[in-house]
């Protein structure tokens, strides 16, 4: 059996993967993409360590309620960014500053 | 599979059981479609269809929440995963009241209103919020605060985006989106860390907190940091406030209302129910005296950058944040008498709030001001409306005799009581900190009658006060908060803890 340490490290690296492409944001796709990342290293702690949670099964649980609400808010991000676009004629988040102080 | 067979017919009565417990939410989400079906079938033929029957419903919501509180639930319902208690109850009035009075505001602002999308699914999205944020202030577990923060924040993204009419619209969304999904992705993070360390999701459990302290202060700090960053975003305290100040000047005003008040809210009620669990015994890492951190830094810079504002929502928007960080001291100062001054001044907060953007939302729509020197000479030309903006920010600021004063002076003597209690310096920093920034927030309030009333304009404009039903509104809040100003006893006697 695998030990659960690893799937902690590989986990860490796809946060930390994802956590780079959010804060370096040069597209808000990428963004996106780095918080579908995030999420999916979070889901992969819950699964591995669901397997020591038989009873309850909150780690499989959370699992499935995470890609659920991760689907949903990438639809709601998307409509947004197609609407930015529609008059930036841009997605790259540092080249939309109107609101400043 | 077959092991869990006979437990079955159990389980359900207990779901059953729980049902008792959720009858606000259920109402809520028939509420949700049959308001969808009505804005798919009837709002062409009657056009205040939409608007009624949330109203009426959200009616209906009110009296089962007042029904809970006089017999909330003392243990948590469905396997665990709420807990319908009284102080959650005395929440859900608070936001309850909140949606009703953005669903007012909404039906009275033209740029909603005049959109040929019509508001009808702005009135689905306030329900499915309010669903939400009642979720919110009720979890107990760690999927439910993920699910709630979830379902609270897409509803908020589509709200801000919901016309989209201009550029800084959708910018404003698109920030707002963008840090929301980032910030909840790292809570998720920090659950799966906190599910690793403890091997439970329910923070109220004692293995929880058996579990957190069995791990090095270091990996618990993380972890459970990382959930702050969530509730930090809905909170908006430093550092996690960058999105307030763009996404409230950006956002339609009654939405920027709405979101400075009810997540808001919510988000508190979350931080309590979390520092509840992990109070008491030294867990991890003295969580209290992080946040007693966060609450002088974002007292500080909440109110000081709100003096170099111009526009009038982005001072409104660094004010919230100062008030973020009050809000926190009471937080900290969480005793008998602190639940009191807490909820007392979050439904002060959320009615001066709600007054203060209808307001700057009417000038807006009478005379296009939007920024601070815009506003001179209109004192003159909306005397009625002017004389009410000024009750209100006075409120805000938290002088005599308005209720922002009362609550002022409940949150520091809650807290004064507190550092009697445990003579703690950092309470007592906080104290004269809470002093001296509200002497700051005189200064960028006075702006707003020093320009409306004492600087003349130099360009003429006809403008004639016409009184719409926003003005009534606002001018019903400000009686009631002058009103509890003079009697708060009106308020605090029906808060029972």
């Amino acid at each position: 059996m695998i030990p659960v340490t690893h799937f902690m490290i590989i986990s860490a690296i796809l946060f930390c993967i994802g956590l780079y492409a959010a804060i370096s944001k040069r597209n808000a796709i990428m963004v996106l993409i780095g918080i579908e990342f995030m999420i999916n290293a979070a889901i992969l702690n819950f699964v591995a360590f669901g397997a020591y949670d038989k009873e309850v099964n909150g780690g499989q649980i959370v699992a499935l309620f995470a890609i659920v609400l991760a689907a949903a808010g990438v639809a709601v991000a998307l409509a947004i960014i197609l609407n930015v676009y529609k008059y930036y004629k841009t997605i790259d988040p540092d080249k939309i500053h109107n609101l400043r102080d | 599979m077959n092991d869990f067979l006979p437990n079955i017919s159990l389980m359900l009565d207990s779901v059953l059981d729980s049902l008792l417990w959720f009858y606000p939410e259920l109402v809520l989400g028939i509420l949700f479609i049959l308001v969808i079906i009505t804005d798919l079938f009837f709002s062409k033929r009657f056009q205040n269809a939409v608007f009624l029957l949330t109203s009426f419903g959200l009616g209906v919501v009110g009296y089962f929440i007042l029904l809970q509180l006089n017999a909330p639930s003392e243990t948590t319902v469905f396997s665990g995963m709420i807990r319908p208690d009284k102080l959650s109850t005395y929440f859900k009035v608070i936001l309850c009241v909140v949606s009703l009075l953005f669903l007012l505001f909404i039906r009275d602002n033209k740029e909603l209103k005049s959109h040929d999308k019509g508001t009808g699914d702005l009135h689905a999205i306030l329900i499915a919020v309010l669903f939400g944020m009642n979720l919110m202030v009720m979890s107990s577990n760690l999927l439910m605060i993920y699910l709630s923060i979830e379902m609270v924040s897409v509803g908020s993204y589509i709200m801000v985006g919901y016309i989209s009419g201009t550029a800084k619209q959708t910018e404003a969304a698109m920030k707002y989106a963008l840090f929301g999904a980032v910030c909840s992705a790292m809570m998720l993070y920090g659950m799966s860390l906190v599910y690793a360390f403890t091997g439970t999701l329910n923070f109220i459990d004692p293995a929880f907190l058996s579990g957190l302290s069995s791990v090095s202060t270091l990996s618990s700090g993380i972890a459970l940091g990382m959930i702050m960053v969530g509730i930090g975003f809905k909170l908006s305290f430093v550092p996690m406030h960058f999105w307030t100040p763009d996404v409230y000047e950006g956002a339609p005003t009654p939405v920027t209302a709405f979101l400075a008040t009810g997540p808001k809210i919510a988000g508190f009620a979350l931080l309590i129910r979390l520092l509840d669990s992990l109070g008491g015994t030294k867990a991890a890492l003295d969580f209290n005296e992080i946040l007693g951190g966060i609450a002088l830094i974002t007292m500080i810079a909440g109110n000081f950058s709100a003096i170099w504002q111009n526009n009038v929502k982005r001072m409104l928007a660094y004010s919230s944040i100062g008030h973020t960080g009050f809000i926190l001291l009471s937080v900290l100062a969480f005793s008998q008498a602190g639940q009191k001054a807490l909820i007392f001044y979050l439904s002060i907060y959320a009615l001066m709030n709600m007054a203060a953007f209808m307001l700057a939302d009417y000038i807006e729509e009478k005379s296009g001001a939007k920024n601070l020197d815009e506003y001179k000479g209109l004192g003159q030309k909306l005397p009625l409306t002017f004389f009410l903006f000024v009750i209100v920010l006075v409120s805000l600021t938290g002088l005599p005799p308005t209720a922002g004063f009362i609550g002022k002076l409940l949150v520091f003597s809650a807290a004064l009581e507190m550092y009697n209690s445990t003579g703690s310096l950092l309470v007592m920093v906080l104290i004269i900190a809470g002093a001296l920034v509200t002497l700051v927030s005189l200064f960028y309030y006075i702006n707003v009658p020093l320009n409306a009333y004492l600087r003349q304009s130099n360009h003429e404009v006809e403008i004639t006060e016409i009184k719409t039903f926003k003005i009534y509104l606002s001018l019903f809040l400000t009686i009631i908060i002058l009103v509890l100003g003079i009697f708060p006893q009106l308020l605090t006697s029906f808060i029972v803890i």
